[in-house]
């Protein structure tokens, strides 16, 4: 796991996709939460609340599996045109390990997004996009960027909306903020395009690298391995 | 090395002609300033030089325009990269990269310059723009001039003929103003740059330039030297006022020129005594040890202070000081670690409703964001539905506020200073007890100033009100403000009234009061009021 933050940390788009295949893979064929320390947390809580549900859902709902009986729920009648499907009943062990164990895959492919995310910023795999994709590399930029933004301004205008002694739950009040919202982000995305066009982006066919990323022996060995795992799993 | 040869602009879907046949040749190391007011087109001209008007916004052009020969038909925006710097109005929203380094080097990657190249090009622009120390922050992290500084770096890495910047120092402070354009300076005389900028707040800058272009809004445009502009423009700082307003043959653009043109007016006349400023007694709002933490970092520590009725306070100090903090603390919006805010002995965090709005009005900096609606009409018509009063009131206010304006507008539409005063037609709509402006000074020009500052005296004066203004417009403030409140790294430094704490600091005296000093007149106003009563 170490290795992969490590490849991550190089943010070569490659590498990054590589070792997200190769996250991915340690964590499918370990079936395991990987222990990604505090940097992750927000993932760690989002997917423990998915795993939480996730499991629930996978052990009250479903088709019953055969196995050692732990506890007991009562049946809820479903409509006959739902056959093999009932909710409640017998909780078997290996109905709890089974939801338990697709929960945790889920779980720890969030974590993985969510470590990749953190480690690499997407304005750094801008910079390594080939330039034939140039439109694609200002939509990416823009987008990226909004989002930091978008988070603001929703602060923002709710707090000018509740100066205005405005109340901001419900429907309405997201009308009112979604307005406000999209006329800014469009605004502001104008004025990066209009940045980044000036700045003379899209206009040389080749591109330089101020700290190029350089690629070693370990990274090659991790994509080598990942590979592996891939084809073997 | 700029060249508009009879260029006229006019934009689809408006009738309206922003420039109308201008010819100008702007030489190499020149600094040409372009004034006029809100939405005359002053961006328009400054994006005409590197193509982005037409290109990016659409419209049609007729003449033309080059730079260094290359016309700015022929090629798209990016094409004239190598040329021309440009800086936009709010360089956050035009900053790519993430960090300092990343985003000097981000137009020399695009234009595949050579490590080596690139290497030695962002040591000599960190240098040349003292952001050595800044060279791996966050550029989120740095101060509105920093900012500044990194976007003018970033442009200066490309080693262009001319940088265009559209009002640099808007946003900025007065001691972070003078430091970007004293940087400006530098450009034009030791590398003989040309620089073409906007700019609103001529007292900053018109020491800089040497010819403005001044548009009129209606499409005419007049060139000329500073001197020979402001003979007669309508736009001008407050020393050219002054000089009209003392009947001076010759207008002087500095402070030391006017002081040499006033010495025999300052010798004849004698200062009165100042007569003391009064308080009314009435406690309005009453900040008790307010401390406000964000993490590891104060914005606030431990401010406690009392504003009075009839009081207009101005509240300054540097780029992110806590001027903001303190404000969405009064008005009980902002995050507030301790301490509480009353307002009329209400507690101002716990206001809802109708309620919040008869006792605190607030104008955000940003004053769109209070509008939602899709016309100006509409917007009025919710404003007068939420006060439960009778409806167009608010319309009848914003008649006065600033009239002409058209009700289908939609409010995106308006200009800067419409804007403001749809937003604050709408807050005083419920007279609310308390009116609070978070900087409300953006891009407004002298005109819209005036009145503004006429409406702000006005609503303190009828309803005895209280009136609290964060600004770094230290001429709006003498103009305007009672009392100033000093703050700094989020304590308060000084309180005390205008004229003491205004003449207290050399970076913070208005033009008006360095040209008379010692006599302690912060405006215009004071001044001619003072020859008037002379025996």
């Amino acid at each position: 796991m170490t290795i992969a933050i490590a490849v991550a940390r190089r943010s070569s788009p490659i590498v990054a996709i590589a070792s997200v295949g190769v996250m991915g893979v340690i964590v499918f064929s370990q079936r395991d939460d990987a222990p990604w320390g505090k940097s992750f947390s927000w993932s760690l809580k989002f997917s423990a609340s998915i795993l939480l549900i996730r499991t629930f859902i996978g052990v009250t709902i479903g088709v019953p599996v055969p196995g050692t009986n732990i506890f007991s729920l009562p049946v809820i009648p479903l409509p006959h045109w739902m056959p093999g499907i009932r909710i409640g009943g017998a909780v078997t062990a290996e109905r709890l390990s089974s939801a338990l164990s697709e929960g945790v895959i889920i779980c720890a492919l969030i974590i993985i997004f969510g470590a990749a995310a953190s480690l690499t910023s997407p304005h750094k795999l801008l910079r390594i996009l080939p330039i034939f994709m140039y439109e694609f590399g200002v939509a990416v930029v823009i987008s990226t960027s909004l989002v930091p933004q978008l988070v603001s301004s929703v602060g923002r205008i709710r707090q000018a909306q509740k100066l205005r002694g405005q109340s901001t739950k419900g429907f309405a009040s997201y009308r009112r903020l979604a307005i406000p919202l999209l006329e800014e982000s469009l605004a502001r995305s104008l004025d990066l395009a209009a940045a980044m066009d000036s700045r003379g982006y899209g206009i040389s066919r080749l591109r330089s690298r101020y700290r190029p990323i350089q690629w070693r022996l370990p990274d090659s060995a991790i994509v080598l391995c990942g590979l592996i795992v891939m084809t073997l799993t | 090395m700029i060249k508009f040869s009879n260029v006229s602009l006019v934009y689809p879907n408006s009738t309206k002609t922003v420039l109308e046949d201008l010819t100008l040749d702007i030489a190499e190391g020149e600094l040409v300033l372009v004034i006029g007011p809100t939405g005359s087109g002053k961006s328009s001209l400054l994006r005409l030089i590197n193509g982005l008007v037409p290109h990016h916004t659409g419209g049609i052009l007729a003449g033309d325009v080059s730079v260094d020969g290359v016309s700015t038909r022929e090629v798209k925006p990016g094409g004239l990269a190598h040329l021309i710097g440009i800086v936009g109005q709010n360089p956050l929203h035009g900053f790519v990269t993430d960090t300092v380094e990343e985003e000097l080097a981000f137009s020399m990657e695009v234009m595949n310059l050579a490590p080596d190249v690139m290497r030695k090009r962002i040591e000599e622009a960190l240098d040349f723009m003292s952001l050595t120390t800044l060279r791996s922050r966050q550029i989120s992290t740095l101060s509105g001039g920093e900012q500044q500084r990194v976007a003018i770096a970033s442009a200066l890495v490309m080693h262009p003929k001319a940088l265009v910047l559209d009002e640099p120092t808007s946003a900025l402070d007065p001691i972070a103003a003078e430091e970007v354009l004293s940087i400006l300076h530098r450009l034009v005389h030791d590398l003989g740059i040309t620089v073409v900028l906007a700019e609103h707040k001529l007292e900053r800058v018109i020491g800089f330039a040497d010819r403005i272009v001044y548009i009129n809004g209606d499409g005419q445009t007049n060139v000329g030297t500073p001197s020979q502009i402001m003979q007669t423009s309508p736009l001008a700082p407050p020393i050219v006022h002054l000089a009209r307003a003392l009947g001076l043959a010759d207008v002087g653009l500095s402070v030391r020129d006017m002081r040499r043109l006033t010495e025999t007016i300052r010798e004849n006349i004698t200062v009165p005594s100042q007569s003391a400023a009064q308080k009314s007694g009435k406690t309005v709002i009453d900040i008790d040890t307010v401390t406000v933490a964000y993490g590891a970092s104060t914005a606030l520590n431990k401010v406690s202070a009392t504003i009075y009725e009839n009081e207009i306070v101005a509240v300054m100090g540097r780029n992110g000081a806590g001027k903001s903090s303190l404000l969405t603390a009064i008005a009980g919006v902002g995050h507030v670690t301790s301490g509480q805010v009353h307002i009329h002995s209400l507690e101002s965090s716990s206001l809802a409703g109708n309620l919040r709005m008869k006792t605190v009005g607030f104008i955000p900096q940003e004053p769109s964001d209070l509008l939602y609606a899709q016309s100006v009409i509409k917007e009025c018509h919710q404003a007068d539905k939420d006060n439960q009063i009778e409806s167009g009131t608010t319309l009848k206010i914003l008649d006065q506020l600033v009239p002409g304006i058209s009700y289908e507008t939609h409010p995106r539409d308006l200009s800067e200073g419409q804007r403001l005063g749809l937003a604050l037609s709408i807050v005083l709509s419920s007279n609310p007890k308390v009116l609070i402006l978070d900087e409300p000074t953006r891009g407004l020009d002298y005109e819209a100033k005036k009145i503004l500052t006429r409406i702000l005296i006005e609503f303190a004066k009828t309803f005895n009100r209280a009136v609290m203004i964060a600004t770094h417009d230290v001429e709006l403030v003498a103009e305007l403000a009672t009392r100033v409140i000093f703050l700094a790294d989020g304590d308060i430094v000084a309180d005390g009234v205008t004229i003491d704490v205004l003449l207290a600091s050399p970076a913070f005296a208005p033009q008006v009061s360095k040209v008379m000093a010692p006599a302690p007149w912060l405006t215009v106003h004071d001044v001619i009021a003072a020859i008037e009563n002379q025996p």
